[in-house]
């Protein structure tokens, strides 16, 4: 594997960070993500009022992220219910210092779904090529409700390189693991691994400079 | 980025996508925890993976929400992580300490009152007398207090200690039940559902302190309304779940 095109790690400059949330934030899926942060800090208090908002704001990149890993409606709408009410359990959690409340609240999400969807996976002994097939770019680029925040991302997706490109969307979409990815796409799982940090890296440039 | 472990650092971009072993993702956390530059990128990627979530919202069946938040309001909260320091908010405000403090010290006094009557309670372990251990769990050094609002009325107070492996509920301004009904106390968690006794209301509303044993990791304490002579699983939702 080639790592010349490897960024040296370490902290980004600050300006590019407040670039990169206020983009976010400008461009939330719902347009509110900025008072995502400071409800979670009420929530955190119990602040029930708080917590609706936080439920109206969060709920749908929820439901649509765990629909995207688990690709079961039913599954989806339970892992949404599980995660708002961890949501609830654990704000006091949240630190706005460590990052934005659309990144933690997803993180959790993500998290879980991609917990469900192995457990799932192991049950059913699913053969893993099975669904290389649907779980590929094209579905990512295929999908109907084109969104502002949609639009971006996918912009953004496409400026990675085909390989960095497929290990991110099968890890993020697919719930696979990196070892697992290697061995779907027939490449060393040390290339899988900084394709995949790469690959994030473009996307979090791309996001942060774009408005 | 720490010398002994050269590789560890490239898995910065699978840790944020959740590609990674359960193994793994435990190493790499440890590892976050020594290393500033680590975690700062980590957050940076954070931002960016949250994107590709995002990008997919779905509007959620509007049935959904009433449930959900219910759900929410039954549950007890994490109290905040701030020991020997306040936690200053992007608001200027401080979190955590001052309120936790009232808290503790609120239901110190519930705890000493409800003990003065507590007689004829039931415990967990059916001995029916007043077990010295509650004053263990209250004085153990790893002692947590939750607490939150009981569905039909009142609130309700768990301190747990994982290291004694128990729970001391409290709570006041609990409804009375009719006489054919009666409280229960769980364990509910990753090990199912189990009685942990039931509970008596005095006549103030107060109960307990009633003493819950053999909690482990994962476990919350939950409060059924249930037939007198109680059950063997819960027959009705919980009224209130408290996380340890």
């Amino acid at each position: 594997m080639t790592d010349g095109d490897r960024q040296a790690p370490g902290a980004l400059p600050a300006r590019v960070v407040r670039a990169a949330r206020a983009a976010h934030g400008a461009r939330g899926a719902h347009g509110q993500a900025p008072r995502l942060d400071d409800l979670l800090i009420d929530v955190a208090r119990g602040d029930e009022q708080a917590y609706e908002a936080v439920y109206d704001l969060a709920s749908g990149w929820v439901l649509g992220a765990a629909r995207k890993v688990l690709r079961d409606p039913a599954m989806a709408e339970e892992v949404m219910q599980e995660v708002m009410l961890e949501v609830w359990r654990r704000a006091s959690r949240f630190d706005p210092a460590l990052g934005s409340g659309t990144a933690w609240v997803m993180t959790l999400a993500h998290r879980r779904a991609v917990d469900r969807v192995r457990s799932e996976r192991s049950h059913s002994d699913r053969e893993l090529r099975a669904a290389t097939a649907v779980v590929d770019y094209d579905e990512v680029t295929e999908a109907v409700e084109a969104s502002l925040e949609r639009e971006r991302v996918q912009r953004c997706l496409t400026s990675l390189t085909p390989l960095q490109r497929q290990c991110v969307s099968l890890a993020y979409y697919g719930g696979y693991t990196y070892a697992e990815v290697a061995e779907l796409l027939g490449v060393p799982a040390g290339t899988v691994k900084t394709r995949m940090r790469d690959g994030l890296i473009k996307l979090r440039d791309c996001l942060g400079v774009q408005r | 980025m720490t010398s002994d472990d050269p590789d560890l650092h490239t898995l910065a971009g699978a840790f944020v996508l959740d590609a990674v072993s359960a193994d793994e993702r435990a190493r790499f956390a440890a590892h976050l925890a020594g290393c500033a530059a680590c975690r700062a990128e980590i957050s940076e990627l954070r931002e960016a993976a949250a994107s590709l979530g995002t990008a997919q919202a779905v509007r959620p069946r509007p049935e959904l929400r009433e449930p959900t938040i219910r759900a929410a309001y039954r549950t007890g909260q994490l109290a905040p992580v701030t020991a020997g320091k306040q936690r200053r908010t992007r608001r200027g405000r401080t979190a955590g300490r001052p309120r936790a403090i009232r808290a503790v010290a609120a239901a110190a006094a519930v705890i000493a009152v409800a003990a003065g009557v507590a007689v004829g309670t039931h415990y967990a372990d059916q001995r029916g007398q007043q077990p010295p251990t509650v004053s263990v769990v209250l004085s153990a050094p790893d002692a947590v207090m939750r607490s939150a609002p009981v569905s039909t009325g009142g609130m309700a107070i768990v301190v747990a200690s994982r290291h004694e492996h128990m729970g001391v509920f409290i709570a006041h301004g609990l409804p009375p039940l009719p006489r054919a009904r009666s409280y229960e106390l769980w364990l509910m968690g990753p090990g199912g559902d189990r009685p942990a006794g039931l509970l008596r209301v005095h006549g103030n509303g107060m109960a307990g302190p009633a003493l819950i044993s053999g909690m482990s990791a994962g476990d919350m304490v939950g409060l059924t309304v249930e037939p007198a002579s109680g059950s063997l699983r819960p027959t009705s939702a919980p009224v209130v779940m408290i996380g340890q």
